[in-house]
């Protein structure tokens, strides 16, 4: 070692190796987004890892300390863009427990089918990208064509169709239409027969099943010590989803779903093809969802009465602090508030799933070839606007 | 060649080193001006083929009918860029590397027999001339990662030169298969000899599986997914070229193209019967005929080159290798003993 360090350039031989550190971002196709990661390089192999973030840092929980409660919902909507109505749907509970009130019958059941239907429009981004980042960018086309259908579904009861304000504090913004239940469902039969097709695919394709299997391995403990939630740590065997063990609305209580976990089918347990498989069974359990929960969306008020008067003046919950957290597409949002009795929060402070599952990733990187980096980068399907926010 | 030699002696009264010169010039005009249409074809079916199989439509307004000369604007468009050379790069070695590339892999059409008559060098070893001239545009691709002084760029040309031993010896030894059977290196005698015996394919088994070997390996050999590492877009950016613009740029994707013809039209002419068919004597017939059927086999070949890319994901570097060294390699050894015991014992696999 000693005579290592020794060494200076002028007595090297012309032919020698040295580690190389490569930036992987901000600006680059698979970090998603403005992530950027350095990395310590040996060859192809990744010795070491640093994330850095904040490249997308929009100040958004300070925007919640200056702005009323209700001027709020939408900028949550743009923390985790491509799940805005479970961002909404987190941000509404939180109010809301914070106010005592609580969303109408209609609105509850409502709630669970948008905010299951963004979730699957978000899984399947994650599934087109993915394909991408292993280099198949035909299924991404495929996974657009679906998340059209979802989104022009999304679009007719909130007139927005990424970030849609549409799940309010006491409700929801707008009615749905008449036909807008049975065309939610029309969709979920067309989605199964797209699903299989995923599948023959990309799912089942032997060349992505080596390129993710035995790939960046997140044991069960290792998951749970890091804050991993989500996909992620279901990938790892956890059978953990916010939805089955702490129902935060309660239509979720009174239907059937099952929390599918990573089993390890074709390497180890972890690997990011069990956090790939997650998600597409995922989609799955929400289209269950969707069917149960259209069959019982009762008549009545989509907004609560109380809620309506109040909002004719910002609203001004009295002094206290409140958590409230949801399930994510990609794992627990939660929203921690802090009121002073004023008409903004005097905290307002975000717990978000990308953040933490980020957070592992430095851990997972150092062993893997750069394209297994990549692979672990999507697998953990992160959203910066989410990370930094 | 000397058909064009004796053309221009007769017509222009020129004969000796002027008669040859003009010939040559002919001769690669010709083939420069074919390989600029086929590239721009190719590259509009290319985008015509992934958009089809991804649900749209791929390009429909250039030129009115599908966006038949996308191709042509985008060459103009490359051609007006700015001619960017990044200051920290070597100058030298990356002003040229486009230029080598392309022109290995130009150089080696000299040598296809396009129909009867027309070959511009009926060279006796066609197949390995082919096949190093091919090999030459690696040094380019390492040329081009090197001097560009961008760690993605490197990384690219590193993983070409891994590359390339993975596959080149895999896909020699699957085209001494053919070689056994027909007893020539000489890409003519292939043709006259699938014209008599029928195609190479049904000759034996081993055939088939050398033919499958040799596809394969050649599509490592374009940089064609799911062998695209060097390219990598979604690890390396663009691997090699990353740095490079403008008409530099174009010079390897023309390069990817014509090596992708080169290939597909050698898999055609030594194992799927060049420009024969069966129950037609082509060679007899005009030699407009053949070409057109070598040009539809070969443009078949194209064409699953394209389907593979936008179906598969891409290999891990040391899967590439693996799959060289572990698979392909030792199937190749056993096609070149299994076809020599065969061919000694005179055994066929369907009674030709």
């Amino acid at each position: 070692m000693e005579a290592l360090e020794l060494y200076t350039v002028d007595e090297r031989d012309d032919l020698y190796t040295e580690e190389l550190k490569l930036n992987l971002g901000p600006q680059h196709p698979s970090t998603h987004g403005v992530l950027r990661v350095e990395l310590k390089m040996d060859g192809e192999i990744i010795t070491a890892s640093r994330c850095d973030i904040g490249y997308l840092h929009r100040c958004a929980e300070k925007i919640g300390e200056n702005v009323s409660y209700l001027q709020f919902t939408p900028y949550t909507d743009r923390m985790d863009y491509l799940a805005a109505c479970n961002n909404e749907l987190a941000w509404s509970l939180a109010v809301e427990k914070l106010l005592g009130v609580e969303a109408p019958e209609r609105a509850q059941w409502l709630r669970v089918i948008v905010c299951e239907l963004n979730r699957i429009a978000s899984h399947l981004i994650a599934f087109g990208t993915y394909g991408i980042d292993m280099g198949a960018n035909t299924p991404f086309f495929y996974a657009f064509r679906e998340r059209e259908a979802v989104m022009a579904l999304l679009e007719r009861p909130s007139g927005a169709r990424m970030l849609y304000n549409y799940v309010r504090p006491g409700g929801v913004a707008h009615d749905i239409d008449e036909s807008w239940l049975s065309d939610v469902l029309a969709f979920c039969g067309e989605f199964e027969k797209r699903w299989a097709e995923y599948n023959q695919l990309l799912t089942t394709n032997r060349i992505f099943i080596g390129r993710t299997a035995n790939v960046g391995v997140l044991p069960r403990d290792m998951a749970l010590a890091w804050g991993c939630t989500g996909p992620v740590l279901r990938g790892s065997g956890v059978k953990w989803d916010l939805r089955r063990d702490v129902p935060y609305l309660w239509p979720y209580d009174e239907i059937e779903f099952d929390v599918p976990v990573g089993e390890g089918t074709h390497g180890t347990l972890g690997d990011c093809w069990d956090r790939y498989w997650v998600r597409m069974r995922e989609m799955m359990e929400s289209i269950r969802i969707i069917r149960q929960a259209c069959a019982r969306v009762p008549s009545g008020d989509f907004m609560d009465k109380a809620m309506v008067r109040m909002y004719k003046s910002p609203l001004k919950p009295g002094k206290g602090e409140v958590y409230m957290r949801c399930e994510n597409p990609r794992g627990e949002l939660g929203f921690y508030i802090v009121s002073d009795g004023g008409t903004s929060p005097l905290r307002c402070r975000a717990r978000g799933p990308s953040f933490c599952n980020l957070s592992v990733l430095d851990a997972l990187l150092p062993g893997c070839m750069i394209a297994d980096g990549v692979a672990v980068i999507g697998s953990l399907d992160i959203v910066l606007g989410e990370v930094d926010r | 060649m000397e058909a064009l030699i004796g053309f221009f002696g007769d017509k222009l009264h020129v004969s000796g080193t002027l008669a040859l010169s003009l010939a040559y010039a002919t001769c690669i005009g010709s083939l420069l001006g074919f390989v600029t249409v086929y590239a721009m074809f190719a590259i509009w079916m290319e985008r015509k083929v992934a958009a089809h199989m991804q649900v749209r439509y791929g390009p429909m307004e250039t030129g009115g009918w599908h966006g038949w000369s996308q191709s042509i604007a985008d060459a103009v468009k490359l051609l007006f860029k700015e001619d960017l050379l990044p200051r920290d790069a070597n100058q030298v070695l990356f002003w040229i590397a486009p230029a080598i590339v392309f022109c290995g892999v130009f150089a080696g059409l000299v040598a296809v027999p396009f129909a009867v008559g027309v070959q511009i060098a009926d060279v006796h070893l066609g197949l390995f001339l082919i096949l190093s001239l091919a090999a030459v545009e690696v040094v380019g691709v390492i040329m081009a990662g090197w001097a560009s002084n961008s760690k993605y760029a490197l990384f690219g040309a590193v993983r070409e030169a891994a590359q390339v031993v993975s596959y080149e010896v895999p896909a020699a030894v699957a085209l001494l298969v053919p070689v056994l059977v027909v007893g020539s290196f000489r890409l003519g005698d292939f043709n006259a000899w699938q014209e008599e015996h029928g195609w190479l394919v049904f000759h034996n088994p081993f055939v088939v599986v050398s033919a499958l070997i040799f596809f394969i390996a050649s599509l490592a050999g374009c940089k064609r997914a799911p062998f695209d590492l060097p390219e990598a877009e979604s690890e390396l950016v663009s691997g090699f070229h990353t740095e490079y613009s403008g008409m530099r740029f174009s010079f390897f994707f023309l390069e990817e193209y014509v090596s992708m013809f080169v290939s597909s039209l050698l898999v055609a002419t030594l194992f799927f019967g060049g420009w024969t068919l069966p129950f037609l004597n082509v060679s007899a017939m005009p030699a407009p005929v053949g070409l057109v059927v070598l040009l539809a086999k070969t443009f078949f070949f194209i064409f699953v080159q394209m389907w593979l890319r936008w179906t598969l994901p891409r290999l891990r570097v040391d899967q590439v290798m693996a799959m060289g060294f572990k698979y392909l390699l030792p199937w190749g050894f056993v096609c070149v003993v299994a076809t020599a015991v065969f061919e000694a014992q005179g055994w066929r696999w369907l009674p030709v």
